[in-house]
């Protein structure tokens, strides 16, 4: 064991250490990436007291076993799992500490696709403008693989006997916080008017979720809309979520890898609470797509980021009052 | 300015920009202003700007910024009078390999233009290609194609995989591929240069206003030049 505490890796498959993204990569012709179901990410920081922008660790489709050097906090969110400490199931969505040596077993149910793990203190990690996230177009990040170590800035003391377990935490968070819903709500995207009375097949048709799924896109199944308007559409700028409607019977959902431009008309955008959702889709999950404003959008969004500031707010005070 | 500006919504948390106009190099030069504006934290730090030909996509996080206080600190900046900044120009030097498995699809642009290969590589190499935007995948250099008779097709089916540092043109336009991706462009060369660098806040050696001069290298300048990082002309 050596002073700096360490995370280290017993067993992982596809997961990365990675923030809310590269916010100034855009700008600079890169994609943002960073954690694709962001709810869940901010809601992990939150709950050890970490910043927001603070890197975690993101698993996709599988499990991973970890062992920390020096006692530590964490939390487990996202798809929907119970961590399981030495064999101990324990709640996700709450604070968990966890001893020196003790082995932590994060678990994806089939009711999602990806977890989070964050680290009171998080991790030593390079960081590129600002941020750890992994880009795959130009070999950048920090994966998480068996048998490594991760590098951690702090150790937390045990907070509380877990005897007590989960109900000395109360953070308000509600119980339904990790479901999954079958319904992605969208926003007319700019070019919708080019593909006339095809853009309501888009609410009236049932999509089934293909195994092409990926940090970049998305494709499901199902009725495309053709675009009305011929020509070629000159590159511009896709924000994350647009769906386009290339050639071939499947639709195309961005996500946060995309590449900055396209030269696609872009049909319909994911609200930012739709991202996280898709975030969490599995292959061969049916979904539709349902009509909404960017008003009522952000409505729910603020909603959604006032709950993850009084969860930090609750963090922070009770983790003042027990140290 | 002789420009109208449309607002128009991309989800929840970004705007689609675009700047309407007669001269495409008048809007052009617009869309960089009111992005390079933007991005210097004109209406709050969190906005960043993606500016290409005619549009700027205007991100935003509806936590910090709302879309109608985007949208009136836009309409300010189109109601102010147009000083026009020089936009930055250095200008970048880049050897090309080209043709053969460096540029598969040179031949065969040679005979959608009706020219000869030499010919090819002499219209690429005359004059200087204006870098527009940067574009996906990872930062490639989107210029001006060079004056050929005809615009260029794309490929049918996109290939897998061009490496990194390729030259290839479609419809008009050039790109320069720092990483290798997939791509649906024609594949004409290939420059020996380090393009990208992750250790560097900057990643590319470029920005859009900048301008591009291709010199043809036999393969065995290519090799002695391989690794070369990519640079401005005027940083000897």
């Amino acid at each position: 064991m050596t002073d700096r505490p360490e995370l280290y890796v017993e067993s992982a498959t596809a997961a990365v250490v990675t923030d809310l993204g590269r916010t100034r990569g855009p700008s600079r012709g890169l994609a943002v990436n960073g954690a694709l179901d962001q709810f869940a990410a901010r809601a992990a920081n939150a709950l050890v007291g970490n910043a927001p922008t603070d890197p975690l660790i993101e698993t996709t489709g599988f499990g991973l076993t970890l062992r920390p050097s020096h006692d530590v906090l964490m939390a487990v969110t996202g798809a929907p799992s119970e961590p399981a400490v030495d064999g101990r199931p324990y709640p996700a969505w709450t604070p968990l500490s966890v001893r020196a040596g003790e082995t932590v077993r994060v678990g994806i149910s089939d009711a999602g696709l990806r977890a989070y793990v964050a680290v009171h203190g998080s991790f030593d990690v390079p960081r590129l403008m600002g941020s750890c996230a992994p880009d795959s177009m130009i070999e950048f990040g920090t994966p998480v693989t068996s048998g490594a170590p991760l590098s951690l800035f702090r150790s937390h003391p045990p907070l509380v006997n877990r005897r007590f377990g989960a109900t000395v935490f109360d953070f308000g968070i509600p119980r339904d916080i990790g479901r999954v819903p079958g319904v992605l709500d969208v926003i007319d995207g700019p070019d919708a008017a080019e593909f006339g009375s095809g853009l309501q097949r888009l609410f009236d048709s049932r999509y089934t979720v293909t195994p092409r799924i990926n940090h970049v896109g998305l494709r499901v199944a199902g009725y495309v809309p053709r675009r009305s308007a011929p020509g070629e559409v000159l590159s511009r700028g896709v924000p994350v979520g647009a769906i386009e409607a290339p050639t071939g019977d499947e639709l195309l959902v961005l996500m946060r890898g995309r590449g900055i431009t396209a030269g696609y008309p872009v049909l319909a955008v994911l609200t930012s609470r739709a991202q996280d959702v898709a975030a969490q889709l599995r292959p061969g999950q049916e979904i539709r797509f349902r009509r909404t404003t960017a008003a009522a959008a952000t409505a729910a969004y603020l909603e959604r980021r006032r709950l993850l500031d009084r969860i930090a707010l609750r963090a922070r005070t009770a983790f003042a009052a027990l140290s | 300015m002789a420009t109208k500006i449309e607002v128009s919504p991309c989800g929840d948390a970004a705007l689609r920009v675009t700047v309407v106009g007669t001269g495409t190099d008048d809007v052009w030069r617009a869309v960089h202003r009111l992005a390079g504006w933007l991005n210097r934290g004109a209406v709050h730090p969190t906005v960043s700007a993606v500016p290409t030909y005619d549009a700027v996509l205007v991100e935003f996080d509806p936590y910090h910024a709302t879309a109608e206080a985007i949208t009136s600190h836009i309409d300010f900046w189109d109601a102010m009078p147009g000083e026009d900044e020089p936009v930055r120009s250095g200008v970048i030097d880049v050897p090309v390999l080209f043709g053969g498995d460096a540029g598969p699809d040179l031949g065969w642009v040679a005979d959608v233009i009706g020219e000869p290969v030499a010919r090819v590589v002499e219209l690429v190499c005359a004059k200087e290609h204006l870098i527009r935007c940067l574009g996906g995948p990872a930062a490639s250099a989107m210029t001006d194609g060079p004056d050929f008779p005809v615009p260029v097709p794309r490929l049918a089916t996109p290939r897998l995989r061009v490496p990194p540092g390729a030259i290839s043109v479609a419809g008009r336009q050039l790109v320069i591929g720092p990483v290798a991706a997939p791509s649906g462009w024609r594949q004409i060369g290939r420059t020996p240069l380090d393009i990208l660098r992750t250790d560097a806040e900057a990643v590319v050696p470029y920005r859009p206003g900048d301008r591009v001069r291709f010199r043809p290298v036999g393969q065995v300048a290519y090799d002695g030049l391989l690794g070369t990082p990519m640079r401005y002309r005027h940083d000897d």
